[in-house]
Parts: C-alpha cells; sequence; structure tokens
C-alpha cells in the first residue's frame, strides 16, 4: 500500500498545521519547518513521478472505500508532474519568503503549507466534488496569502479576487449538482464512463454542466473575458505569493486537461470536444489583450501578471487543438513558463527593493544596487518568456506552433508571435528603464542577499535549465499526452479492481459492493 | 380526525408567517419589522412541531429546539445593532 | 566532434573576459581572443577536406519531438563566414582593446562581443534550420547588448531596442517560415531540405515560405524598408559597428539568402521580390550616404547600399550573379571593416564623427589616411582593389537580367547609378575627412592611433589589394568551394581576372568612376536639394511610434478593465448563462419522465413568502438593516424546506449558518454607511435585472430537468453501508466523517484558513466608527443591558449542553461535529454580546487559532492513525463497548474526527466573530466615559 500517493496533500497540511497551532512560536522555527516541509515534497513529488513513469495508474482509495464509492487520489505522468512542479516553484518561493517577507504579517507559513495542500490536492484528486473542495481550500489560502502584509492595493484586489472566484464556487457547485443529478456518480473516472453510455434526453443536461464547469476553469486559468481578478491582485501579492501564484492558473488549466479529456474525451460521442471552440477563440483573444495588456504595463510587476496571462493563453489555445502533438508541446510549455514567471515577481521584487521611491514602476530612477546581476537575470527570464532561443520559452513555442495543423495555423501564428514581439518590446522598455536608464548617483538600498538570490536564480535558471533538458522533458510529455489521450485506460485502472488495488485491506466492517 | 386538526393548523400558523411577513414588509419602523420577525420565528416553531407530529416523529424536535434558541439570539443581535450599533463591544 | 569546437570555443571565451576581468586589460584581451583563435585554426585545418568536396558535419539528438538537434556542417560557404567571423573578430578584439577607455568595462564588452560571434558562428555551421533560428536570435539579444553598451547614452538605448525589435521581428517571421518549411520537407535538417527543391517549390505553402524567410533576411539585413534601424545602431562603440556592419549581423541576411539560395530561388516570385528590394536598397542607401554628414552614418548608409547590391546579385536568378554576390560579402567585409576601423580612429583622436568639422586631417595622421583611402578606392570599385572585381562583376551580371522585359535596361542603368554614387561618397570620405582645407574646431588635437590599434586595418587592407591584383590565388579556391554550397549541380565557370578586355561592364567602370568625381563636385546641389525635404529621424519615428503604441494600449486597456466589479460579475454571469443554455438548447423536452409532488397550500405559502423575501432583500439593498432582515426571512424558509422535505441535517446546518451569516453581517453593517446611494443609471438596472432573470430561468430550466429524470446513483451504496461499514445510522453524517470525510477534512482545512485569513485582515485595520444610528439617533448608553446579561449567562450552560447532546448523537441522528459546534459558537457570541470582550475574554483567557488548529489537526491525525494499522488514510473503525454506569456504547474513530470537526467549527466562528466584535473595543464610547 503505497502512501506516498497522499503524501502530497497529507504532508504540507501536517506541516501547516505544526507551524500554526501557536501563534507566538520563533520565526526560525516556522521557517526551518516549512522549507524543511517543502523540501520533503519535492522529494515525495519526485519519487511519485518516478512511480508515474512507468505508464502505469495508481490511485489511493482514502479510507478504504473503492471508487466508484469513495474519494480517490490518482497518479498518473500529469498528476504527477503537476506535484513536483508545485513542489519545485514552491520551495524557491519558500526559501525567498524567509528572507524576511514572511515576517511582513501573521501565519504565512502555515497558510503557505496549506495552499499546497489545496494545490496538490486538485491536481492528485480522481473526484470532482473532492475536486471542488480542493478550490476552495487553495483560493481561501490564496486569498489569506494575497492579503499578507496588508495595504490597500492589496485589499482592493484582494476584494475583487475573492468575490469573483467565489462566484466561480457557486458556478461549480451548481454544475456539479447538474452532474450529479443527471450521472448519479462523483468519480471522475465512472462519470467518464457513464457519459460513454449517456440517454439522448440528458446529453443536453451534462452538455450544460460541462460547460459551466469549464466557465468555471477557464475564470480559474484567467480566460478572457473572465481574467479580470488576476493582473491587479497578482501584482499587488508580496512577491513569494506572486511567484507560487504562476501554478494557480495552471489548475485552472490543469482542470480542463482533466475533466475534458477524461469526461468528453472520444468516447463521450456527441459530447467530445465540446470545449474546443470556446477554448480556441478564448485563449486567442486572451493571448491578444495580454500582449496588450504587457504594452501596457506602467510596473514590472503588472508586466509580470499581463505575462502570465500570456502563457495562459497560450495555453489555452494549445489545450484547444487536437492530438497529442499540441498536448506535449503545451505540457512543456507550462513546465517552463510557471517556473519562470514565478521567477520574474521575484525580480521584481528584488528590483523595487534596490530602487527606493520609484519600485518597479517603469521610470528613470537610482541606478541598481547589483546591476549587473539583476539586469543578467531580467534579460534571461524577459527572453525566456517572450520566446527568445537559446531559452526553454522559445523551444515551447516552437513546440506549439508546430502542433498546430492547417487552418490553424492563420489564427494562432501571427497571433502568437506578435504577441511575442510585443512582449520583447514591452521588456525591452522596462529593461533598458531598469538597467540603463538611472540618475546620476550612488546606488543604495539593501542587497538581495543568499536567500533571495538563489530563489530567484534557480527559478530564472529554469529557462537555459529547462532548455537543455528539453530532450528528456518532451520526451515525459510525450508519453503523458499519450496517457491523456487514451483515457479508456485511465478507467480500466480505476473501475476495474486489479490485484495491487485489491491487496489494500477493506475497512473494518466494510461489505464489499 | 388529528389528521384534520393538523391540516388545519398548518394552515393557520401558514396564515400567521404570512401576515407576519405583511408586518414585515409595511414596518414602518424597524422595532416593529424587528417584532415581527421574532414572531415569524415563533411561528416557524410551531409550525415545524406540527410536522414532526404529522410525521409521528421526534426528529424534528430538536429542529424547533435550535430555532428557539439561534432566533433568540438572531434577534438578540438585532437589538443589540439598534441600541448600540456594534454587537460585540 | 571536432567541429562543435568551432562554436563552443567562443561561447565557452565568452567567460574568459569575465573571468579575467581583474588581470589588466591587454591581459584580458589576450587571453579572450585564444579560444576564437584556435577555433580558426579549426577551421584551418579542415579547409583542406572542404575544398576537396568534403561535408564535414556533426549530429546530436537535442529535442527530437520538435526535430530539433545540436547538428552543424562546415560546407563551403559556412567555412568562408567561419573564416570572416573569426577573423575579422579577432582583429575587433586587438582593436577594440585600443579603442575602449578607461571607464568602459572592458570584460563586458568582450563577453558580449563573444557571445555575439559564438551566435554568428552558429547561425553559418548550423545544419538544422532551428537551430540556425536559435543563433539567428541569439544575434538580435547579444546585438542588442552591444549596441547598448554605452547604456547612459539615450541614442544608444534607442538604437539596441530599435534593432531588437526590427530583427526580433524579423526573426519571429523566420521562425514561422522555417517551420513551414519543416511541414512541408518534413525535416528541419538543412541537409534533407536542400535536397527537396522541388517538393518546396510545388508546395502550396512555397509562397508563405518564400515571403516569411524574405522577411527574416531583409529585417536583418537591412533592406529597404527596413533599413530604418541600422544608422541608429551606430551609437555603439566603433568597434562593434566595424564587426556588426561588415561581416556579421547584417551578413546573417544575406548569408540566409545565400543559405536557402538552392531551394528557394529560381521562380518569378524570387526575383521580383529580391530583385526589386536590392535594387531600392542600393539606391537608397547610396543616396544618403552622400547626404550624411556624420563619418559612421555615411557608412552606415553605405553598409545599406551594398548589402542592396548583394541581395540584387542573389535576385537575379543567374548562378554567376549568385557567385558574384558571394564574392561581394568578402570584400565588402574586408573594405567595410577596415573603413570603420578608421573611422573609429578619427572619431577616437579628434573627439568628433562630424564632417563638417573634420578637414585635412592627412597632416595629423597621414598614415591612417593612406589606409582609409586606399579602403574608399575599394567601395568605389577601383582597379587592382578587391571592390573592382566583384563589382565588374556586378555590373556584367546587371547586362543579363531580363525579366523586366522591355524594361530590362533599367537594372544595368540604375545599376551603373548606384556605382556612379558609390564612388562619390568614397571620395567624399575621403577628401572632405583627410584633405579639403584645414580642421575646425576639434575637441581633441589630432595624431596617429597606438600602433596596434591600426594593425588590424593594415592587415585588411593588405587583404584587398592582394584579393584585387591576385584574385586566382587570394580567393577563388574558397569561392569556388563557397559556389558549390550556394549553387549546387554544375558549377558555373569562375574566372576572376583583373583584365576581361574591353567590354560593356569596363565601359559602366569608367563612366561610374567618372560620373561619381563629377557627382562629387557636384555635391552642394544635391545637398541644397535635399535641404527642401524635412528631415526623418528614424529614431524619434520608432520612439514615438512606441510611445503611442503603449499609450494606447494603456488607454484601451484602462477602459476595459476599469476596475468595476460589477463589470467583471456581469461578464462572468453572462459567460455562464450563455454556455449553459448553449448546452440546455440540446435537451429535447424539460420534463423528464418523473412524476411531480402534488403541491399543498402550506408548501404554496412558504414558496410565496421566501421568493417574495429573495426579491425584498435585493430591492431593499439600499437600505440595508432591511435588507438583512428579508434575508433571514429567506434563511428561515430554506431551512423549513429542508425541514419539510426530510433533511433535518440539513435544516439544522442552515439554521445555525444563517444566525451565524446574521451576526457576521451585523458585525459588519456598523462600519458601513446604513443607506448607500443610488448609483446605477436606469440602463445598468434594467440590464441587469434582465440578465438575472435570465441567469434564474436557466438554473430553474436545469434544475427542474435535473429532478424529473430518474436517477441511479452511488447513494443506495451509501445507504446499504452506513450501519455495516460506517457504524452509523445517520447517513449523511457517516458520509460526512466517513464515506467522504476527506472532503470533510478539506472543509474544515478551509474554514480554519479563513479564520486565519481573518484575524490576518484585521489585525491592523483601523476603521471609522459612526457615533449615532442611521436616523441620526445618538447610540443608547447602555452597553450590557441587565435583563440581557442575566438570560444570556443563563442560556450559557443550557445551549452548551446542547451542543454536546447534538454532537454525541450525530453519527445516529440528526446532528454531528459541524451543526454542535456551530451552535455552542453561536452562544458563546451571545456572551460576548451581553457582556462585551473585556468581560468575556478574563473568563475565557484562550485563543481561538489553537482551538481551531487542534480541530483540524486532530480530524487529520485520526486519519493517520490507520496508517498505524496497515490501513489508508482516514480509515474508520468502530465497536461496542461495555462500559460501567452507562452500559453498551458503540464508539467509532469516526467521533473522534468528528470532534476535529466541532473543535474547528467553534474556534474559527469565534475568532471570525470576535475578533471582527474586537476590532473596536478599544475606541468606543460608553457609558463610563459620558
Amino acid at each position: 500500500m503505497d502512501h506516498l500517493l497522499v503524501l502530497p496533500i497529507v504532508l504540507p497540511l501536517v506541516a501547516g498545521l505544526a507551524t500554526l497551532i501557536r501563534r507566538e512560536v520563533g520565526t526560525r522555527y516556522k521557517r526551518s519547518m516549512s522549507v524543511g516541509a517543502t523540501a520533503l515534497l519535492v522529494v515525495v513529488a519526485a519519487l511519485l513521478v518516478y512511480m508515474a513513469s512507468d505508464g502505469t495508474i495508481r490511485y489511493y482509495a482514502l479510507g478504504g472505500w473503492q471508487p466508484p464509492f469513495g474519494i480517490i487520489m490518482v497518479l498518473d505522468r500529469l498528476s504527477a508532474m503537476m506535484v513536483l512542479l508545485t513542489s519545485v516553484l514552491a520551495l524557491f518561493c519558500c526559501i525567498y519568503a524567509c528572507a524576511g517577507q514572511d515576517e511582513e504579517g501573521s501565519n504565512f507559513h502555515g497558510l503557505f503549507q496549506l495552499q499546497l495542500m489545496g494545490i496538490n490536492g486538485a491536481f492528485m484528486t480522481g473526484d470532482l466534488f473532492n475536486l471542488f473542495v480542493f478550490f476552495e481550500v487553495l483560493l481561501i489560502a490564496s486569498y489569506a496569502l494575497l492579503m499578507h502584509g496588508g495595504g490597500k492595493a492589496r485589499t482592493q484586489s484582494g476584494l475583487h479576487y475573492v468575490a469573483l472566484n467565489l462566484a466561480g464556487s457557486s458556478l461549480f457547485l451548481i454544475a456539479l449538482g447538474v452532474l450529479y443529478g443527471t450521472l448519479g456518480t462523483l468519480n471522475m473516472a465512472d462519470m467518464a464512463s457513464r457519459i460513454a453510455g449517456l440517454g439522448t434526453d440528458r446529453t443536453g443536461l451534462v452538455k450544460s454542466a460541462g460547460l459551466l464547469l469549464l466557465t468555471v476553469f477557464t475564470l480559474k486559468s484567467a480566460m478572457l473575458p473572465l481574467y479580470f481578478w488576476l493582473p491587479r491582485a497578482y501584482a499587488a501579492a508580496p512577491a513569494a505569493v506572486a511567484a507560487l501564484f504562476a501554478i494557480m492558473t495552471k489548475v485552472g488549466i490543469y482542470a480542463i486537461i482533466r475533466v475534458f479529456s477524461l469526461l468528453f474525451g472520444d468516447r463521450s460521442a456527441s459530447l467530445a470536444d465540446m470545449a474546443a471552440p470556446w477554448l480556441w477563440w478564448g485563449g486567442l483573444a486572451t493571448l491578444a489583450l495580454a500582449a496588450i495588456g504587457c504594452l501596457s504595463a506602467r510596473d514590472m510587476r503588472t508586466l509580470v501578471s499581463y505575462l502570465i496571462l500570456v502563457s495562459v493563453g497560450t495555453l489555452l489555445t494549445a489545450v484547444s487543438l487536437p492530438g497529442n502533438d499540441s498536448m506535449a508541446a503545451l505540457l512543456y510549455y507550462m513546465i517552463q513558463t510557471t517556473l519562470v514567471t514565478g521567477g520574474l515577481f521575484l525580480l521584481a521584487d528584488i528590483i523595487d527593493d534596490q530602487r527606493g521611491k520609484a519600485g518597479a514602476r517603469i521610470v528613470k530612477s537610482r541606478p541598481l544596487r547589483q546591476s549587473s546581476l539583476l539586469g543578467g537575470l531580467f534579460l534571461v527570464g524577459m527572453a525566456g518568456v517572450a520566446g527568445l532561443p537559446p531559452f526553454s520559452g522559445a523551444i515551447g513555442k516552437a513546440l506549439i506552433l508546430q502542433s498546430a495543423e492547417g487552418s490553424d495555423r492563420l489564427w494562432l501564428w501571427p497571433i502568437l508571435l506578435i504577441g511575442g514581439l510585443c512582449t520583447i518590446v514591452a521588456a525591452s522598455r522596462a529593461g533598458s528603464t531598469f538597467f540603463w536608464r538611472s540618475h546620476e548617483g550612488e546606488p543604495s538600498g539593501p542587497l538581495m542577499g543568499k536567500r533571495r538570490g538563489l530563489a530567484t536564480l534557480a527559478l530564472i535558471g529554469a529557462a537555459p535549465l529547462l532548455s537543455i533538458l528539453a530532450g528528456p522533458l518532451t520526451h515525459y510529455t510525450q508519453s503523458t499526452a499519450q496517457q491523456l489521450g487514451n483515457p479508456s485506460r485511465y478507467l480500466d485502472a480505476i473501475l476495474t479492481p486489479t490485484p495491487i488495488n485489491q491487496a489494500m485491506p477493506t475497512p473494518a466492517g466494510e461489505v464489499s459492493p | 380526525m388529528l389528521t384534520n386538526a393538523i391540516a388545519i393548523s398548518a394552515l393557520l400558523f401558514m396564515l400567521a408567517i404570512a401576515l407576519n411577513f405583511y408586518r414585515l414588509i409595511i414596518g414602518p419602523s424597524i422595532p416593529d419589522r424587528l417584532a415581527a420577525l421574532d414572531t415569524m420565528y415563533v411561528n416557524a416553531i410551531g409550525a415545524i412541531i406540527l410536522f414532526g407530529m404529522w410525521l409521528n416523529t421526534t426528529l424534528y424536535f430538536e429542529a424547533a429546539l435550535l430555532i428557539a434558541m439561534l432566533g433568540f439570539i438572531s434577534t438578540v443581535a438585532v437589538c443589540k445593532y439598534l441600541l448600540r450599533g456594534d454587537i460585540i463591544e | 566532434m571536432t567541429l562543435l569546437l568551432i562554436v563552443l570555443l567562443p561561447l565557452v571565451g565568452s567567460l574568459v573576459p569575465i573571468a579575467s576581468a581583474r588581470s589588466g586589460r591587454t591581459t584580458c584581451a589576450w587571453l579572450t581572443a585564444i579560444l576564437p583563435a584556435i577555433a580558426l585554426g579549426i577551421a584551418a585545418w579542415y579547409t583542406p577536406a572542404v575544398f576537396g568536396g568534403q561535408l564535414p558535419q556533426v549530429s546530436l539528438d537535442w529535442v527530437p519531438a520538435l526535430g530539433l538537434d545540436i547538428a552543424f556542417r562546415l560546407d563551403g560557404l559556412s567555412l568562408l563566414f567561419v573564416y570572416l567571423v573569426l577573423g575579422i573578430g579577432l582583429l575587433i578584439i586587438l582593436y577594440a582593446r585600443y579603442y575602449l577607455s578607461e571607464k568602459d568595462s572592458m570584460s563586458r564588452f568582450y563577453a558580449y562581443l563573444m557571445l555575439f560571434m559564438t551566435a554568428m558562428l552558429g547561425i553559418v555551421t548550423a545544419d538544422n534550420l532551428l537551430l540556425m533560428w536559435f543563433f539567428w536570435e541569439l544575434t538580435s539579444l547579444s546585438s542588442f547588448l552591444l549596441i547598448g553598451y554605452w547604456s547612459h547614452l539615450s541614442e544608444a538605448r534607442k538604437g539596441a531596442r530599435m534593432a531588437l525589435t526590427v530583427t526580433g521581428a524579423g526573426g519571429l517571421c523566420l521562425l514561422a517560415g522555417i517551420l513551414l518549411m519543416g511541414h512541408v520537407v518534413g525535416s528541419y535538417s538543412l541537409t534533407t531540405v536542400l535536397e527537396h527543391r522541388e517538393l518546396i517549390q510545388q508546395s502550396s505553402l512555397y509562397q508563405p515560405i518564400l515571403l516569411l524567410f524574405l522577411l527574416g533576411a531583409f529585417t536583418k539585413s537591412a533592406q529597404f524598408p527596413f533599413q530604418f534601424w541600422l544608422p541608429h545602431a551606430m551609437a555603439a562603440p566603433t568597434p562593434v559597428s566595424a564587426y556588426l556592419h561588415s561581416a556579421t549581423m547584417v551578413k546573417a541576411g544575406v548569408f540566409l539568402l545565400a543559405r536557402m539560395y538552392p531551394v528557394l530561388s529560381g521562380t518569378d516570385e524570387w526575383f521580383y521580390i529580391v530583385t526589386l528590394t536590392g535594387l531600392a536598397t542600393l539606391l537608397y542607401g547610396a543616396f544618403f550616404a552622400l547626404i550624411k554628414q556624420d563619418l559612421k552614418g555615411v557608412l552606415a548608409f553605405s553598409t545599406i547600399s551594398h548589402l542592396g547590391l548583394i541581395t540584387l546579385l542573389f535576385g537575379f536568378n543567374s548562378k554567376l550573379a549568385a557567385v558574384a554576390g558571394v564574392f561581394h560579402i568578402i570584400n565588402h567585409a574586408t573594405f567595410k571593416a577596415s573603413l570603420f576601423m578608421a573611422a573609429g580612429i578619427v572619431d577616437h583622436e579628434c573627439g568628433t564623427r562630424d564632417i563638417r568639422k573634420l578637414n585635412g586631417l592627412w597632416r595629423y595622421m597621414p598614415y591612417t589616411t593612406v589606409l582609409a583611402a586606399v579602403a574608399s578606392a575599394s567601395m568605389a570599385g577601383v582597379p587592382l582593389l578587391n571592390g573592382f572585381l566583384s563589382k565588374e562583376m556586378f555590373l556584367a551580371q546587371s547586362l543579363e537580367a531580363q525579366m523586366l522585359g522591355g524594361l530590362s535596361w533599367m537594372i544595368p542603368a540604375l545599376a551603373t547609378l548606384g556605382s556612379v554614387l558609390s564612388v562619390a561618397y568614397s571620395l567624399r570620405f575621403i577628401h572632405d575627412v583627410f584633405f579639403n582645407g584645414e580642421p575646425r574646431d576639434l575637441p581633441k588635437t589630432p595624431h596617429e592611433p597606438p600602433r596596434y590599434m591600426r594593425l588590424p586595418i593594415e592587415i585588411l587592407i593588405l587583404l584587398c589589394i592582394m584579393v584585387g591584383i591576385l584574385p586566382g590565388i587570394m580567393v577563388e579556391p574558397i569561392l569556388r568551394a563557397a559556389t558549390a554550397a550556394v549553387v549546387p549541380g554544375q558549377a558555373p565557370e569562375i574566372h576572376l581576372a583583373l583584365w576581361h578586355g574591353f567590354n560593356l561592364p569596363l565601359m559602366m567602370s569608367a563612366i561610374a568612376l567618372s560620373a561619381g568625381v563629377l557627382v562629387y563636385l557636384l555635391r552642394n546641389h544635391i545637398y541644397r536639394f535635399h535641404r527642401q525635404f524635412r528631415a526623418v529621424n528614424a529614431r524619434q519615428s520608432f520612439e514615438f511610434s512606441v510611445q503611442r503604441v503603449v499609450r494606447s494600449a494603456q488607454w484601451g486597456l484602462d477602459r476595459f478593465e476599469n476596475g468595476s466589479l460589477q463589470r467583471y460579475m456581469f461578464l462572468l454571469l453572462l459567460s455562464a448563462v450563455i454556455v449553459a443554455a448553449f448546452g440546455l438548447m440540446d435537451v429535447p423536452s424539460m420534463a423528464g419522465l418523473k412524476s411531480l409532488q402534488p403541491l399543498d397550500p402550506v408548501v404554496v405559502t412558504g414558496a410565496g413568502i421566501l421568493c417574495l423575501a429573495g426579491l425584498g432583500t435585493v430591492m431593499l439593498h439600499r437600505r440595508r438593516l432591511l435588507s438583512l432582515l428579508f434575508l433571514s426571512v429567506v434563511g428561515m424558509f430554506v431551512s423549513l424546506t429542508f425541514a419539510r422535505f426530510s433533511a433535518p441535517d440539513l435544516a439544522l446546518t442552515q439554521l445555525a449558518v444563517e444566525v451565524v451569516t446574521i451576526i457576521l453581517l451585523m458585525l459588519a453593517l456598523f462600519f458601513l454607511p446604513q443607506k448607500t446611494p443610488k448609483e446605477s443609471s436606469g440602463r445598468r438596472v434594467s440590464r441587469d435585472i434582465l440578465l438575472s432573470m435570465i441567469f434564474g430561468g436557466v438554473i430553474a430550466s436545469l434544475n427542474y430537468a435535473v429532478l424529473t429524470r430518474p436517477l441511479q446513483s452511488i447513494s443506495t451504496y451509501f445507504i446499504e453501508n452506513s450501519v455495516p461499514g460506517g457504524g452509523g445510522h445517520n447517513i449523511v453524517n457517516v458520509i460526512l466523517v466517513d464515506f467522504r470525510g476527506f472532503d470533510t477534512l478539506g472543509e474544515i482545512t478551509v474554514l480554519g484558513i479563513a479564520g486565519i485569513a481573518i484575524y490576518k485582515l484585521l489585525n491592523r485595520l483601523r476603521l471609522f466608527m459612526p457615533s449615532s444610528d442611521m436616523e441620526g439617533r445618538p447610540w443608547s448608553p447602555d452597553r450590557y443591558p441587565v435583563i440581557l446579561s442575566s438570560v444570556s449567562q443563563t442560556l450559557l450552560p443550557l445551549a452548551l449542553l446542547v451542543s454536546v447532546f447534538i454532537f454525541l448523537r450525530g453519527h445516529n441522528l440528526p446532528g454531528g461535529g459541524f451543526i454542535a459546534g456551530l451552535v455552542a459558537a453561536v452562544v458563546i457570541i451571545l456572551v460576548y454580546m451581553s457582556r462585551g470582550v473585556e468581560w468575556t475574554q478574563r473568563r475565557m483567557s484562550f485563543n481561538y487559532q489553537p482551538i481551531a488548529v487542534t480541530g483540524v489537526a486532530i480530524a487529520a491525525l485520526t486519519g493517520l492513525g490507520s496508517w498505524v494499522f496497515n490501513k489508508p488514510f482516514l480509515t474508520s473503525s468502530f465497536g461496542h463497548f461495555d462500559i460501567p454506569l452507562i452500559g453498551d456504547i458503540e464508539l467509532a474513530t469516526a467521533m473522534m474526527f468528528d470532534l476535529g470537526v466541532y473543535l474547528t467549527v467553534v474556534g474559527s466562528t469565534l475568532m471570525i466573530l470576535a475578533n471582527l466584535g474586537k476590532v473596536t473595543t478599544p475606541h468606543r464610547p460608553s457609558k463610563e466615559k459620558q
């Protein structure tokens, strides 16, 4: 029995509770607890990826209640990959926060761990209602983290963030109600198998609910016209939190991939691919808007927020493309863009710190203390997200462009490429102002220090590193895409008990179904 | 016999609730409305107990008990608000 | 594998100057030069093989999914460019050592330079188109750094950004072209692509491919109309200009033309686009080179003009023309690099580059004068110099072009015109700067540069002369090898000689030389003619248009994201309605097979009141307290509905939640304006009403359709297994704490976080407090009415008893941890209300956060406990125990879990309410103070 499958949720939960249980414990304790737990989480996630890479789909039945009745955690290549991505990003965010940001308000580390629990739970769960629960966990934890440190901008944007997302939660519940009311089950694999044999009088209802789910997920992933909560909230959030939030939009995208490849895949007959047109146009529109947003950004944090939107648009558009190639491409793109945009949020904070009153605004100010180092990081990070070689963004973008076929190219290519150009223009404008255009005078302001330096370097370093490792990585994402493209294996693994799963002892007094 | 009695009482309770609601709408002062709301809680308790009797179960008595208790507390909260604005000081 | 080193060594070399930054400027320069010198040696080592017709190649897998390999090749064309890039690069390193002043960071300069060199070498040796694109964009990035090297100068910054934008855009076009080509050919391997000329040219994608490749090449090579970035790249230090604009950056564009010549050329499209662009660029550049007053500006425009010439040659679709093009690439690189370096010396020693000030420098720097004069003569195409040879070939080829039909004569005519102008600006470069009177107010007194600063020019000039006199020995082998790569198949007859006899091209050369002198003499007329046009500064207009784009983006976005939650919410709901309605349209009939339950008057009245109360809440929303009263009616009726339709657990929960919500809103209401002003216009209100009606209609239809269809659900399993599997008769509770206990664990975590979040939010909050109620009456002075205090104190133990009772019986009868917790919390809040924070906290001196966290922890530990018994997380167990005095009792681990829920609910609710209540405590006006 592999308790490893539930550790990505239980580990941060326990670590979070241990730091929260007494409010007045020492900073050292909290920090070592948090960093230690996150580092351990990276190890766990790496083990999970190792386990998943043999192609077997495993599950863990909570409370011993077998699917489709109980809640299960499912480990396949995609969920393992997402958990690893989250934990790596989180580790460096956590280290960054330990440089002092965690003490600007109360309970940072506990909330941070619970946020991780929510994110990991959303990636691991095989139950649609449980997905809702974890969405709630990560929403409320992210709201609390967003408010960390206080201030008017955070409160204001936080209100929009939480109000829109709560409205989204209500829609999620409505959709869940309709789905349960028509299918009579909550386990995603079971839902998928029931949808495959659905009568015509119910398809419309399932479609309605499916599209409502799509609305919720696109709200979470910030697609136009539902992205409004994102730019200001991300720009206002404390750096370590904003960097972690780079994964949040990807939770939405993950949910779209998971639910729509599984529930509304090829087996679902008339419902197959129903999300594609919405995602295609929505994604393209988001991409275009985000490019405009990049140009309009008045400060670096907003710029990076719109860069997140650029990646969201790209990913959503790629999700709607048919075939495994585009899926493999977008998964690779997702890994690298998440890490690099996270790193850029951290960098924005350091730049802000060293520029005094001007902060991260794109205006002339005093010179930076560590101009060449930060400039180098800025260049690498921005080139990485803009899709300039030799960094990972270029490979990701080229993969996505390549996977578009026929007339799809006519829309995707120009918008994606011009979006890239807008990013270049915006980034070169910001960069030349930050690093080249400064007042005379001695640089002052704090040095970035070891922790912050390590975190930023590691995340932005993903741009060259993931480019070098693109071969094995794309190999992994390709097999992930194949696994996703063949949902019947998932259904078999979960709905037909295999010897491994049966070996799991049943709880006391349980009558096997 | 009892069935009829319950049916008639239920109708009367609903009538009472409807009248409470009417009073809640027209007011005119806030205390008027508050009194209407409180009475409505009382009538709801009656309706629930009646429902329990009709189903011949005691399951609903706790619900009644809770409405009685919680209804009281929420009325207190509104009263406190009217008096002091700040209900916890 | 050695081939890899040609690219790798300079890449490693970009770290050398950084590592040796402290070891002195000369050492730094020497150390930097070592690795490229070795790379040059390797290239030389390969030379015999390449001349012998071999094709050294190396290929390693990188990203098979993309078709991107680390593949390099060294054919003749690559070899030629490797020589140019490394050879001139080494000279530039030497030159820059003396050019850069003490203030400039040498290591940074060399690092950028080496990076750029790597990128160039990568472009010319890549055997994979995507890999080539990688290096292509890397030249854009590294040239951005080089052009912006003097970052304190505004024009350097803007020039760098402009170059990056234009060449970056071109690079993206190139990427699209490469991807399309890969799609057509099925591989990005250059070797494969070059074998599929027919396939590509017959493909329906040929035209887009051609256009995209040409856009890439033209932006890089500064062809008309993309030429504007190049003159502004002159803000870079002169060694950079000498390198970028002679042998490298701009040559990458013409390299691409040469590289793709075997597969893309030979069509009408190729001829028209490439020829006309080249011609336009040739003349445009030549004209402006004659007019510019800045020394480097003259060279910049002459570069544009010569690049146009090379492009024109490639456009002719003739093999010999392509050979001439390659030949001119070599010649232009040598004389233009030396000219830039000479200009750099003048600038360095005189402190200005303004031609109007620079005159008669030959007296001060005779040696430099001679070098510059020879280079200029080569540029002008004077016999015995290399420029003459390729220009002759160019003129000869222009006579051959017949594609323009009756207008074909224009090509040689315009070509000659270009040559005339070229002679004129070359003459001007020499005569105006080095002769023509005395210098006027120079910032420095000019003198000869250091010996080693001149050495690179001397080497290049020597090459110019030797190629010019002995072309057969000097360049023919490499030209042959390069030609073999550009025009595969039967190699054209290359016959390089100084003397071809009296023919038309020679005549044209003679005309060019003499007319050029004439034009130079009449230059003042041209200046006067030019002066009537308003000068357009490309940098300013670029900057202006970027600013305008940015400002309009800001304008548009500020209006779109106007910060109005109403708008955002409207869009969210609208999207939801649209998609939900989209699905509903596929439902054949609203009503399913299930029949409806009969209506009775009680239900009808209840439903009516529920609807009216809902409406009332909305309509009275501007009078908040009233709205709140209606809201509690809604809550009450929802829980009555639950009770009526057999869901006592839900009814109880709803009731408890209702009261907590009301208290919470009351607490918040105190800080809010009692009445909100009317903010929405009539139009918006009607829009919103319409939307909510549609939304309600859609949700109601969904509900109706779902509820009227019979359902086969997993709930039967829960009903069957509740007692045998979960040990409880209350199925709802067993689902909550056992079947789906993991959900509950998540939800109590949410509750716990909510408490902590609100604590966080209120931590530093200071709010304005009104001193009177909404009708302007002052607050009652009685803080804690006696009756209330005594009643609530009496109620406390009873209510706690109820709470414990509801908790304990929860597993079998309606109740459970959640409801019980809420009841306990509400009662404690009652004490807070009636006695105040201070009084209560003196008697209950504990923090609520640990309680809430402990609750979650107990639930989590209950789950973890099952690991000890080697069971999955949250596995429950139960048994019957006989306890003295009490008798037989059933205990389940689920009760522990439920206790966790109970504590979390109590802790979090109190954390929220009590903290919100505490916000005001220290500041209130009270009886004591009055």
